[in-house]
């Protein structure tokens, strides 16, 4: 426990000091000064949004940016000789970025409640939004393990946007048949949207239960086999140094 | 306290042995030495033993028990370092130290430490901004900031100025004097002749030699005293079976000569290594 603290401490620390929280909070005045310019009801559309892609697509866009420092620096070798666990670590990583998404949830909602007075239930933001950063840590973990280098990290991310994030996206424009779209609350941005979008607007109950059970089944299945493996794999193509 | 049986390994992904069957002991207080040329085996074997890579073949028992059957609470009592200095670069020297010094229940006081191996001056600088000598040497403070009893050394003072070399090898016998134990893997000859109690020699993954360096010097070595006198100007040499040198032709080359040096035949770990290994030391 008190080693998971410290792990943790030691991301927000590395996340200061590499200039990730930095780039982190410009991104997220940049919303801001998006959602200065929405009333009502766009904006009650647009805060949703705000808080899929902070946790969808930063939470990866920080898991590779930090992993990727970590295989340049060769560090994890040195973490790995340490009483820290495999789990501290990787758990670690997972909790890191979900406080981070809950700090972005907590300055947006605070911004907008005090610029337009808008609010809505928190209550249901909070888990859907730790969940989706859960799912997306690991996913973000995944590609980066499977990028060889910076570039190939960039490609595989582009590769999981336009899988699975632009068809739901096309999807509410119509440009997919009904047939087909009903299946894409099987892809984790849009389960991931669907539960966000739950504190905002009504959304069939069965769909809510659906995707939290599907987001934390893919995360316990992800975290078992996929990223804990490919971890191991990685720790012992590092020891290479 | 760590005994290894028959030790095998192979990477995952490569399809020969590294680390080919070999078998030693590494006894409580002693300086262990692990020698080779480059690519024989020895920082596998390191890692292997600090359990970094798992799926190797054969025994290795730590203290009487399985080193599999430890958990990571294993690590608490030893302290590493790497062939490669490795630290979070835009982290300072000390914020690196401090970050690794959480993580271990019993810890020491860094101040004197950085002060002896003289970065306690620079210690607020950024770890990337360190020259090579001066990461090694923040790696050595990390392997012993948990205040560990098991040190795993891979060429410790490769690329270490000589005054500093100098240093840490007194802070590694040091170590051993307070009751600790070192396995340390080096191609540099003079410190581990300086440093070691016992080496093993291997090369392709196979232990070649092993022995403590006076021993093996002696097998190595021949039993010969060489004098060399000058006599009319010129330089002679003359070659004395160790057992010749009580008798009378010795000790009258001594008396009536103008000894210039005396030697005997024992050989240095270098020539040793060189015959055991069948390679040459780089440099
Ligand atoms: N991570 C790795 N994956 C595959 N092969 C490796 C890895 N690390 C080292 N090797 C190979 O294992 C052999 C022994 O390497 P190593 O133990 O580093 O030797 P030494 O430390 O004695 O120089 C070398 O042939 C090296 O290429
Ligand atoms: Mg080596």
């Amino acid at each position: 426990m008190t080693n998971l603290k410290t792990l943790i401490r030691g991301e927000f620390g590395r996340l200061n000091k590499y200039g990730l929280f930095k780039a982190n909070f410009v991104v997220l005045l940049l919303w801001v000064f998006l959602a200065w310019f929405l009333e009502g009801e766009a904006l009650l559309q647009f805060i949703p949004f705000i808080f899929l892609m902070d946790s969808v697509m930063m939470t990866i866009l920080l898991v590779g940016a930090t992993l990727f420092y970590e295989k340049k620096e060769h560090t994890v070798n040195s973490l790995m000789v340490t009483p820290v666990t495999e789990n501290e670590y990787l758990l670690s990583k997972v909790i890191t970025n979900v406080l981070n998404s809950l700090l972005t949830v907590f300055i947006i909602s605070l911004v907008v409640y005090l610029l337009k007075g808008v609010t809505y239930t928190y209550w249901q933001v909070v888990p859907a939004v730790a969940l989706v950063t859960v799912v997306h840590t690991l996913i973000g973990i995944r590609l980066s393990y499977g990028a060889k280098d910076f570039t190939s990290l960039l490609v595989n991310y582009m590769v999981y946007v336009f899988i699975f994030f632009l068809p739901p996206v096309f999807g509410q424009f119509g440009l997919f048949d009904r047939s087909v779209a009903r299946f894409f609350i099987l892809l984790p941005p849009e389960a991931s949207g669907l539960l966000i979008g739950s504190a905002f607007a009504a959304i069939e109950p069965w769909k809510i239960v659906f995707s939290y059970v599907y987001l934390a089944l893919l995360s316990l299945l992800l975290f078992r086999f996929v990223v804990k493996p490919q971890f191991m794999a990685y720790v012992m193509r590092e020891t290479g140094v | 306290m760590i005994v290894v049986k028959n030790l095998r390994y192979k990477y995952p992904k490569g399809k020969d042995y590294v680390v080919n069957g070999i078998s030693f002991e590494i006894r409580e207080g002693e300086i262990f030495g692990f020698l080779g040329p480059s690519g024989a085996g020895k920082s596998t074997t390191q890692k292997i033993l600090i359990k970094l890579l798992p799926g190797f073949a054969g025994e290795i028992a730590y203290q009487g028990r399985a080193l599999s059957s430890y958990t990571d609470e294993f690590y608490q009592d030893i302290g590493v370092s790497f062939e490669m200095p490795i630290s979070f670069s835009k982290l300072t020297a000390l914020e690196n130290l401090q970050f690794f010094q959480r993580l271990y229940r019993r810890t020491v006081d860094l101040e004197p430490l950085l002060k002896r191996v003289g970065l306690w001056d620079e210690r607020h600088k950024k770890a990337g901004e360190y020259s090579k000598g001066m990461k090694i040497r923040l790696n050595f403070v990390r392997a012993l900031l948990n205040d560990p009893k098991f040190l795993f050394l891979d060429e410790p003072t490769n690329g270490v100025d000589p005054a500093n070399a100098r240093i840490m090898k007194d802070m590694i016998l040091e170590f051993k004097q307070r009751g600790g134990t070192v396995f340390l893997t080096s191609h540099i000859m003079g410190d581990v002749d300086e440093l070691c109690d016992r080496v093993a020699f291997i090369a392709e993954g196979r232990l070649r030699e092993e022995g403590s360096p006076r021993d093996l010097k002696l097998k190595y070595g021949k039993r010969t005293v060489k004098v060399e006198y000058r006599e009319n100007g010129e330089l002679h040499t003359q070659l004395f079976p160790m057992e010749e040198i009580k008798t009378p032709p010795f000790f009258r080359l001594l008396q009536e000569k103008e000894i210039e040096t005396l030697h005997s035949g024992e050989t240095t770990l270098e020539e040793i290594f060189i015959k055991v290994t069948g390679v040459k030391l780089r440099d």
